[in-house]
């Protein structure tokens, strides 16, 4: 007896091989290569680029190219305009395929398409629709009224006006499924409930779908942004950044300076982007990794 | 085939010290269950026998060999989950020869033991099944069978059935004490139905905030419960418990409560004026229309066909008896009651410990 | 009011909800289909009547697909090659994150490994990161480490920026399979890596199959890190290739409409065929709010 109560003594914290049991460490084993992968090609990485970007001088030439100023307008503009537009319309359409029809069944089958397909060859397509020339859209203006049409991505606005589109017909097939999964958890019976109290549709909105989306809104809205913040191809792809260099985006200003030869630029460009993000993702993973 | 012991047995989560030192023998061939009301601590102890769970102070052992730093998968134990954990996408039989598969038995001696236990809980037709295309008992049956294949020196059973429904539990209560009466491996038990324990148990460790409060068979319990948790916990309808005042004169035992004269045995610990709860079993109570005795008045009737429970007010307080067969009385009457001093249990009103 | 009048008042409604539902679903159905149409369009027709303004040409040919395959042109010299770089680099990728993520998700969720929640948080961190930024330091890090020029930079880069996501919706799905399970089998005497492969995998292959996919796609349609990483016509994948013609205006459009059709295809008929798990495995982690 007393021999076991000497042992009873250390076994608590005694654990064999080394402070580990076979579970812990096989733990451990199988998180190193993300480890790994992090370490190597996410720290390391980011840190060199910061390290890149110490200088100040890099970012009073950055201040001072005026294509930057543009940029930041032009990304502010695409995130808060593209951004919400987007959503409202998901959030609207997503009403729309709640309904059981097989014509929408079937529409909602062709509504993912640009989204399961890769960017580069439809928003090269919706480009040569916009060529001045020999584009579809100008051919129909011209023979319906026998005028050419206007040279759509030559002038700033219009460009990026068709960026922002390219961008919300990308990624509004997506938004919308999220936001109609959302919809789709909402008890049928609140409806029921609603109805036989009388609520009209916009009522129902108001008081069942939208108290019970709110959460799941704001959440996607800001996933969004976040990832809208950082949608190269949309405006590469259409205007290359042009007419002059008056159409980038973040995402696309630092790889125009990194083509350009001008690493320091390209990454201060990039830091100068972080109070932007940094919010946001500070925001996402507070939602999310509860 | 295994004695276990537990020693000073303590479990901490973090700050909170749940489990007390808890000391106990369970000697070879036992099934010995484990009761008490909810997070009182039966599964912690459970789990840490099982080697789910560290042990925080204290020692575990089988057949005298201290367990506490095995793995579970080396101390031949053997355990059947409330929610049954059956590996959904293996079909019963290969649910039950999951664990020789794992120590590479023989393919000859794994059909063998697998067919044996099939035989054993009636699976033979369901074997090819998986587990969701069985019903809970079903289900319940190839968990047990899943922990007979090994043939372990202990079973470990963690509320198995309380998923079922109340006829078919206690259908499978009989059928794992004939299981256990076939194979006899040592068992514990753990639930939080009393009757279970009462039915099935040799021995009962009743366990309360981390601590035992009292171990003995299920007529020991019963019939001496050690104090006044145990009294109310074991037995059902539980035991009448009335506050009142230990009285002694020439010779005489009885207590004063609600003013009324309620009979006892002498203890001999006991001194006049000793404030007391004074327990007795519903069963244990006479009722007569007329006649001596102390009155109350009756306040519901439930007749359930083989006995008849009443509900009766004496001095504001109300008691529970239980009467066999039928009977005439209304809601209203006046009826007496009648307790021998043999069937009553006195406890201390301060340490709730059972006067002897 | 006779029944007629209200079967008939009842049967307006229906009539003009069922209107007011097509006029949303036919504008919905030409935006999504027209630049896909385009395209298809394009690659059906004979080199000049393409840009006739008829929506469905006068004579369509096959012949665009055979000028790609045969790589008769310029900017078609290594169709062949380039495709199946895109193939083995998309495979690739596929494979190396769900090897990766699955095990980080099981070391994560089911082993409890100490330190797990950082792991996870480091993670979700990545994820959030919109992959344009990361992507001139990445270029600049490959350069350092000699990778530049090889698949393997874009391999790597590409498991670097899937994996996160995948970890993350397998840890959610791993989180809700039974606690119990693992318990069991360790009593049953599994070790970790038995767990692993007889109870875990079995039970998460839904989820192993979206989040393969997941990789898979990306990694086949990405453009901007493949552009950046590869450039030797030989070594770049279809995307890069596709972003070539744009080097010139007079760019062959059918031929690009033609190779972007055949290079669109495959992803298409990946997400129809996995759609189950796709949408499920997808927006089960997204919804969560
Ligand atoms: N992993 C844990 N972390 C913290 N506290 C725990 C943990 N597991 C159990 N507890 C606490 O320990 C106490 C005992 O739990 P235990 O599961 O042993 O109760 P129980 O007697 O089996 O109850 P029940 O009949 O409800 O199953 C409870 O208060 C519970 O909250
Ligand atoms: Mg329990």
């Amino acid at each position: 007896m007393s021999a076991v109560a000497i042992q009873a003594g250390d076994t608590p914290a005694a654990r064999k091989s080394g402070g580990m049991t076979s579970w812990e460490k096989w733990g451990l084993i199988l998180v190193i290569p993300y480890l790994l992968i992090f370490v190597v090609f996410v720290i390391y990485p980011v840190g060199y680029g910061l390290w890149l970007a110490r200088h100040p001088e890099s970012y009073t030439k950055l201040f001072a190219d005026p294509i930057f100023f543009r940029t930041l307008v032009n990304t502010l503009i695409f995130v808060v305009v593209a951004v919400n537009v987007k959503m409202v319309v998901a959030l609207f359409l997503s009403g729309f395929f709640l309904h059981t029809r097989w014509w929408i069944k079937a529409l909602s089958l062709v509504f993912i398409l640009p989204w399961a397909v890769p960017s580069i060859p439809t928003i090269l397509s919706m480009r040569f629709m916009l060529n001045p020339e020999w584009g579809v859209i100008n051919s129909a203006i011209f023979k319906l009224t026998g005028m050419d049409g206007p040279n759509w991505l030559n002038d700033p606005t219009l460009a990026l006006s068709f960026s922002m589109l390219a961008h919300i017909w990308k990624s509004l097939p997506f938004w919308t499924l999220i936001l109609l999964a959302g919809r789709m958890a909402i008890p049928g019976e609140q409806y029921e409930a609603a109805s036989v109290d009388g609520a009209s549709n916009w009522q129902k909105f108001c008081f069942i779908t939208w108290p019970s989306m709110r959460s799941l809104f704001l959440t996607s809205t800001i996933l969004s942004m976040i990832w809208t913040l950082g949608d190269f191809n949309s405006v590469y792809l259409l205007t290359g950044g042009g007419p002059a260099d008056l159409t980038h985006v973040l995402a696309t200003l630092g790889i125009r300076y990194l083509r350009l030869d001008q690493v320091d630029l390209s990454l201060a460009s990039i830091v100068v982007a972080l109070p932007l993000i940094l919010p946001l993702v500070y925001f996402m993973m507070k939602r999310l990794s509860k | 085939m295994a004695s276990v012991s537990f020693k000073n047995i303590e479990k901490s989560f973090g700050a909170t010290k749940i489990i007390h030192g808890i000391s106990f023998d369970i000697s070879d061939g036992e099934f010995v269950v484990l009761v008490g009301p909810s997070g009182c601590g039966k599964s912690t102890l459970l789990r840490m026998l099982a080697g789910l769970e560290p042990i925080s102070g204290g020692v575990i052992t089988i057949d005298d060999k201290v367990i506490n730093d095995l793995d579970s998968k080396d101390r031949d134990i053997a355990m059947v989950f409330q929610s049954y954990a059956l590996y959904p996408h293996m079909t019963v039989r290969d649910n039950m020869a999951f664990s020789l598969k794992l120590r590479k038995a023989d393919a000859e001696l794994t059909n063998t033991r697998v067919a044996n236990a099939a035989r054993i809980l009636n699976l033979d037709p369901l074997l090819d099944r998986f587990p969701r295309e069985l019903s809970g008992g079903q289900r319940q049956r190839v968990a047990m069978g899943r922990a007979i294949v090994r043939d372990p020196k202990v079973f470990l059973f963690d509320e198995p059935l309380s998923n079922l429904d109340a006829k078919l539990r206690v259908a499978m209560r009989a059928e794992i004490k004939a299981l256990h009466q076939r194979l006899k491996t040592t068992t514990v038990y753990v639930t939080h139905d009393q009757i279970e324990a009462m039915t099935m148990a040799d021995r009962i460790v009743v366990m309360h905030d981390g601590i035992v409060e009292q171990i003995g068979t299920p007529l020991e319990l019963f019939d001496h419960p050690g104090n006044l948790f145990v009294a109310q916990f074991i037995g059902s309808p539980s035991m009448n418990v009335l506050k009142g005042t230990l009285r002694q004169a020439d010779g005489r035992e009885w207590v004063e409560a609600l003013g009324q004269q309620w009979p006892s045995l002498t203890h001999a610990q006991a001194r006049d004026g000793q404030s007391v709860h004074y327990g007795v079993r519903p069963t244990d109570i006479t009722v007569s229309a007329s006649g001596n005795g102390i009155p109350a008045k009756v306040i519901v009737v439930e007749p359930t066909g083989a006995e008849t429970e009443l509900l009766l007010e004496v001095g504001g307080a109300q008691l529970v008896v239980v009467m066999h067969g039928r009977t005439a009385v209304q809601p209203d009457d006046v009826v007496h009651l009648e307790i021998t001093a043999e069937k009553s249990h006195v406890f201390d009103g301060t340490t709730e410990k059972r006067l002897d | 009011m006779s029944a007629g009048l209200r079967k008939s008042r009842i049967t307006w409604k229906m009539v003009s909800t069922e209107a007011k539902l097509l006029l949303i679903g036919i504008p919905v159905f030409l935006w999504t289909i027209i630049p896909i149409y385009h395209m298809v369009l394009f690659s059906i027709s004979p080199r000049n009547a393409a840009t006739s303004g008829r929506l469905w040409p006068k004579e369509p040919t096959l012949s665009n697909f055979s000028f790609v395959f045969q790589q008769k042109h310029f900017y078609l010299d290594h169709f062949w090659a380039q495709l199946g770089n895109s193939l083995v680099i998309a495979l690739s990728v596929g494979a190396l994150t769900l090897a990766v993520s699955t095990a980080a998700a099981f070391a994560i969720s089911r082993l409890k490994v100490r330190g797990g929640r950082t792991v996870m948080n480091m993670a979700l961190f990545t994820y959030f990161i919109p992959a344009a930024f990361l992507a001139v330091p990445m270029y600049k890090t490959m350069g350092n480490y000699g990778l530049l020029n090889s698949q393997w930079s874009l391999i790597l880069a590409m498991v670097t920026i899937a994996s996160p996501y995948c970890i993350w919706v397998l840890k959610q799905a791993s989180d809700k399979l039974p606690w119990e399970l693992d318990e069991a089998a360790r009593m049953d005497g599994a070790t970790a890596m038995q767990l692993f492969r007889l109870v875990y995998l079995p039970l998460m292959v839904p989820s192993l199959v979206a989040v393969g996919t997941y990789a898979l796609l990306l990694a086949w349609n990405e453009y901007l890190y493949a552009f950046l990483l590869l450039s030797k016509d030989s070594s770049v994948t279809l995307a890069v290739a596709l972003g070539n013609f744009l080097a010139a205006d007079d760019s062959p459009w059918e031929l690009l409409m033609t190779t972007g059709l055949i290079y669109a295809l495959p992803p298409a008929a990946i997400y129809y065929a996995f759609k189950r798990y796709m949408v499920s495995g997808l927006t089960a982690g997204a919804v969560k709010s």
